[in-house]
């Protein structure tokens, strides 16, 4: 009797799972959005406008009275609210989790026994796609900062690998993806322990690996047209992984986190006649001149933290300070005085909220409001080849359109609702700040979970380290993790991460917790559950294991 | 008053400065000018011209509106040199191999470190900053004036020797290193020696290699599959030694491997300009003057390490008066604002004179860097790099008063005592106001 409950429960579940799936396909349905006032960016503003999207795209838009509301359009009024195209952050580390280091520091003597050989194509080759791990506390807070669309990279290494450009539009990576891979990404940073440890060092294997890279094609294709008579290249993996860069010359990002490092990329830029991108740059306008006759891609981080370089740190916690709130917020208005073009991103923030207050600080530094747009929206998607797709209002653009309460970038602005690819989302207010508690969750837990199709047992084994909760939880449908749990006061939100037919799924609980207690709310896409569950004494769970 | 106060008044004068230099005319009035090479004028005068020194003596007729710098009872010198030194850098050593010829410190220059400001401070406008001593060979030096808030590139003095730095003994043997990681060959002084031959036979080796090449490339039938050699930095930079286009700067302490180190410099024909620190030189002058070979040494400092130990303090005034090329260096952003005291020792430990003692940190390391055209004395058409004392150079109680390269005043004194005395009024009115709020 028993089985059959629970085999007919499992079933259930597992038919509104794969539910689920299949309503949350990549595209949305069809939106009129009426009566915003459009900011295009290419374009001049109108009021009263509508915006048609359909199949992700949009097919148009204009004032009222020139657009047609078509039948099977679902709309969504807009009174009062602008329409902006979706921000494009056009470097960031978001989503990327680097593969952990392996357990346990090698030792000096293991060291010295075995010195590593450094798999430098690896780092090449390292495809940012391949570690996303997009989670929705990101994606949602990306959404409340407007971003509709960012170029990731890993954060790590001379070589950091390689990027990709993708649409925000949920937690399913393969969907997300507009270009992969978009750039090489380099840092002027050193190796532990092995050549090159110095910066000095970093400058000299990078010049050696990129003549070598066109030294090694050359002789490849030499081969190919005669090999009657010729040597054979020698196959390198690692020049191989350089050579699209070297030789076919696709694009390399030099993160630049000072003046002279912005020196040493446009150095490797011309020497090597490299198709190079400055990134970070948050000095860049110390160097304008240099920058400007060089004339490659800028992409200005909006991290306004002064490198250890820099003649503003050394002078006590006042100037530093001055530094940070008005000396450098100030780069990108100083660029925009000199002339100079370019695209704004978050590198180097850990929060996308940050990259809100920062652009205010910077539009406060003299940076006009349009050219902070611009810099968000239409320049980042030239600089990165994708302008026919992205940057503006535009009929036939991918619908990434977010709706505001008042002008882009304002201090009491909020963004309401965001399309991406066409699909609505929603903006969740942040989750608060937590409290202090005075429970202790740590132990396992008897958890009934009942939904519209029945009740569900498990066991959950929680861990909580001051207000941070993890785990796992069992039941006969497998274990899942415990991911994001916080206890604040007395309450308890944490997100499950279910895997279901090789598929992962995102639970999230909140509800509230007493020592020996606790229940809530199961949310997902298309339902929700209660969980309640009590405490197992430690005891008895012991014995169990007997 | 705290460092950083100090350092903050420093930077400050970085937009002062700017404001201050009245493009590159300048004529110091009426000083003692010690010229260093061409004797002592008393009540002299010196006209710099677009950077220029045009004339030096006595009641100079000046363009007029020329900004004057009145040296009226002051010492005026020629700017300090410091042949030996690793400021204004990020970063000295490549330790990751034992062979960097391929790293450059122009790579990494720091134009925004304070021991700039520091040198400037000790009469120092020019310095020969150098990759460090971890290696058998290390990467190439360059040659910077210190144009304190300039760029990094405007620093470059682009006439000096292009200079590679090699080291023997204890350092590149790592004899002293607490360095975590991989025990690295060479372990040894022959080993040292042997790592750093078997480089030259490649660098050799790679030469042929090229030019059989490009001999066959050249030739009226040429065979279609050539492969074209690679280009080996490494190997540029040994090659460039050994076509005289480089010259070697030697971290080298003890006799007997600074003689090794000569034969091999003869074995594959490529120039030493220098010995760095060599403590034991007193016991070799014959074989360093006969090879034209100088050398770049503290003063009185000897027996921090084994190495050391032999050193005497007569090493400067005795190699000079053998007839060897002497410069006292600084080694460190610190000294490198005393070096005219260290040169003074000169006259106790050996009897210098005063204008042989100037001539350590003046011409002899100008000569050292091929910068002998354009720096080192006081004479018409040198740069108009100067530096001015309140007493002569040599006395205990001098301080530097003012530093100025190419015309432009890049240190004043009295103007960082007073921006300094200000800033801290200010300071505490504010302190005051502050508390008076509370």
């Amino acid at each position: 009797m028993r089985t059959q409950k629970i085999s007919f429960i499992v079933s259930a579940l597992a038919a509104i799972f794969l539910l689920v799936l299949v309503s949350s396909a990549r595209v949305g349905p069809t939106y009129a959005i009426v009566n915003c006032k459009i900011v295009p960016v290419s374009g001049s503003p109108v009021e009263n406008g509508v915006i048609i999207i359909r199949d992700g795209l949009i097919e148009s838009l204009g004032a009222q009275d020139k657009v047609a509301i078509p039948m099977d359009a679902e709309v969504i009024p807009a009174d009062g609210l602008y329409a902006y195209p979706g921000l494009i952050d056009a470097h960031t580390n978001f989503f990327v989790e680097p593969p952990k280091e392996e357990p346990g520091q090698r030792t000096a003597a293991a060291m010295a026994a075995q010195p590593e050989e450094k798999n430098w194509a690896q780092d090449v080759n390292q495809m940012a796609f391949d570690l996303l791990k997009p989670k929705k506390t990101s994606v949602d807070s990306l959404h409340m900062a407007g971003v509709t669309t960012v170029l990731v990279a890993a954060e790590k290494g001379i070589y950091a690998g390689q990027g990709a450009l993708l649409n925000v539009n949920g937690e399913k990576a393969e969907a997300m993806v507009l270009k992969n891979p978009v750039a090489l990404h380099i840092n002027f940073t050193t190796e532990r322990g092995r050549y090159p440890s110095s910066l000095m060092g970093t400058v000299a294997f990078l010049r050696q690996s990129f003549l070598d890279a066109s030294h090694y094609s050359t002789h490849k294709s030499l081969f190919a047209s005669s090999s009657r008579g010729l040597k054979r290249p020698e196959y390198d993996p690692y020049l191989e992984a350089l050579c699209p860069f070297a030789v076919e010359k696709k694009p390399v990002f030099f993160n630049c986190a000072n003046l002279e490092d912005i020196k040493r990329a446009s150095r490797l830029i011309r020497e090597y006649k490299l198709k190079g991108f400055i990134t970070g740059a948050n000095e860049a306008w110390r160097v304008a001149d240099v920058v400007k006759e060089l004339g490659v891609p800028l992409l200005v981080s909006l991290d306004f933290k002064p490198p250890f370089t820099s003649i503003y740190v050394n002078q006590g916690e006042e100037m530093k300070k001055k530094a940070e709130e008005e000396i450098y917020p100030a780069n990108a208005a100083n660029l925009h005085k000199q002339g100079v073009r370019f695209a704004l991103t978050s590198l180097g923030l850990k929060r996308s909220s940050d990259m809100v207050k920062n652009m205010q600080k910077a539009i406060k530094a003299g940076l006009p409001r349009e050219e902070a747009l611009k810099a968000m929206t239409i320049v980042p998607a030239q600089l990165l080849g994708v302008a026919d797709i992205l940057g503006s209002l535009e009929p036939g653009k991918i619908a990434n359109i977010i709706l505001t309460s008042g002008e882009i970038f304002g201090e009491k602005t909020k963004v309401e609702r965001v399309f991406v690819d066409g699909i609505s989302f929603k903006v969740k207010p942040p989750p608060k700040k937590a409290q202090p508690t005075t429970l202790n969750l740590t132990g396992k837990w008897k958890a009934t979970i009942s939904g519209p199709m029945g009740e569900m047992e498990g066991t959950l084994d929680i861990q909580q380290e001051a207000n941070a909760i993890s785990g796992t939880i069992s039941s006969d449908m497998g274990q899942w993790d415990i991911t994001d749990g916080v206890i604040s006061g007395k309450e308890l939100s944490f997100t499950i991460s279910a895997t279901i037919m090789d598929e992962t799924i995102e639970l999230v609980f909140s509800g509230t917790a007493e020592q020996d207690s606790l229940e809530g709310t199961i949310s997902f896409e298309g339902g929700s559950a209660e969980l309640k569950a009590t405490r197992i004494p430690e005891r008895s769970s012991q014995r169990r294991g007997l | 008053m705290n460092r950083k106060t100090i350092i903050f008044i420093i930077c400050l004068s970085l937009a002062v400065f700017s404001s201050l230099s009245s493009g590159q005319d300048l004529l110091i009035n009426n000083g003692t000018v010690l010229t260093v090479t061409k004797g002592t004028i008393l009540n002299g005068d010196v006209l710099i011209l677009n950077g220029i020194i045009k004339k030096i003596g006595k009641d100079l007729k000046a363009p007029e509106g020329i900004k004057i710098v009145d040296a009226t009872g002051k010492y005026v010198m020629p700017g300090i040199i410091d042949s030996h030194t690793h400021i204004a850098l990020t970063g000295t050593n490549e330790t990751g191999n034992a062979i960097t010829p391929e790293v450059n410190m122009r790579d990494v220059l720091h134009a925004e470190s304070t021991s700039i400001y520091t040198a400037l401070s000790g009469g120092v406008t020019m310095v020969h900053t150098m990759h460090g001593s971890a290696n058998p060979i290390g990467g190439e030096n360059i040659v910077l004036k210190m144009k304190w808030g300039k760029t990094s590139e405007e620093m470059i003095v682009p006439e000096a020797y292009r200079t590679l730095k090699f080291a023997l003994g204890e350092n590149p043997k790592r004899a002293n290193s607490f360095i975590i990681g991989t025990p690295r060959y060479p372990q040894s002084r022959m080993g040292v020696n042997a790592i750093i031959r078997r480089e030259f036979l490649k660098a050799k080796n790679y030469m042929e290699q090229w030019d059989r090449y490009l001999k066959a490339k050249k030739s009226k039938k040429p065979a279609k599959n050539i492969i074209p050699l690679r280009k080996d930095l490494q190997m540029e930079q040994l090659a460039d030694m050994m076509r005289g286009k480089m010259v070697a700067r030697v971290h080298s302490y003890r006799a007997d491997e600074t003689l090794e180190f000569i034969n091999l410099s003869k074995e594959f024909g490529f120039k030493i300009a220098c010995f760095e620190h060599i403590s034991e030189a007193f016991k070799i002058t014959k074989e360093l003057a006969k090879e034209g070979i100088g050398i770049s040494i503290f003063l009185d400092s000897w027996a921090y390490k084994v190495e050391a130990s032999e050193g005497i303090a007569y090493n400067a005034a005795y190699c000079t008066k053998k007839g060897i090329l002497v410069s006292i260096n600084s080694d460190s952003g610190e000294r490198i604002r005393r070096l005219f005291n260290d040169a003074a020792k000169s006259m106790k430990y050996g009897d210098l004179s005063a204008d042989e003692a100037l001539k350590l940190i003046t011409i002899n390391p100008a000569i050292q860097l091929g910068v002998e055209k354009i720096a080192g004395s006081l004479e018409v058409g040198k740069h108009g790099d100067v530096a001015i004392f309140n007493e002569h150079p040599l006395s205990a109680y001098t301080v530097c008063q003012m530093t100025i390269i190419e015309g432009e005043i890049y240190f004043d004194r009295a103007q960082y005592l007073r921006e300094r005395e200000e800033m801290e009024k200010n300071k505490k009115e504010e302190e005051k106001k502050k508390g008076g709020k509370k």
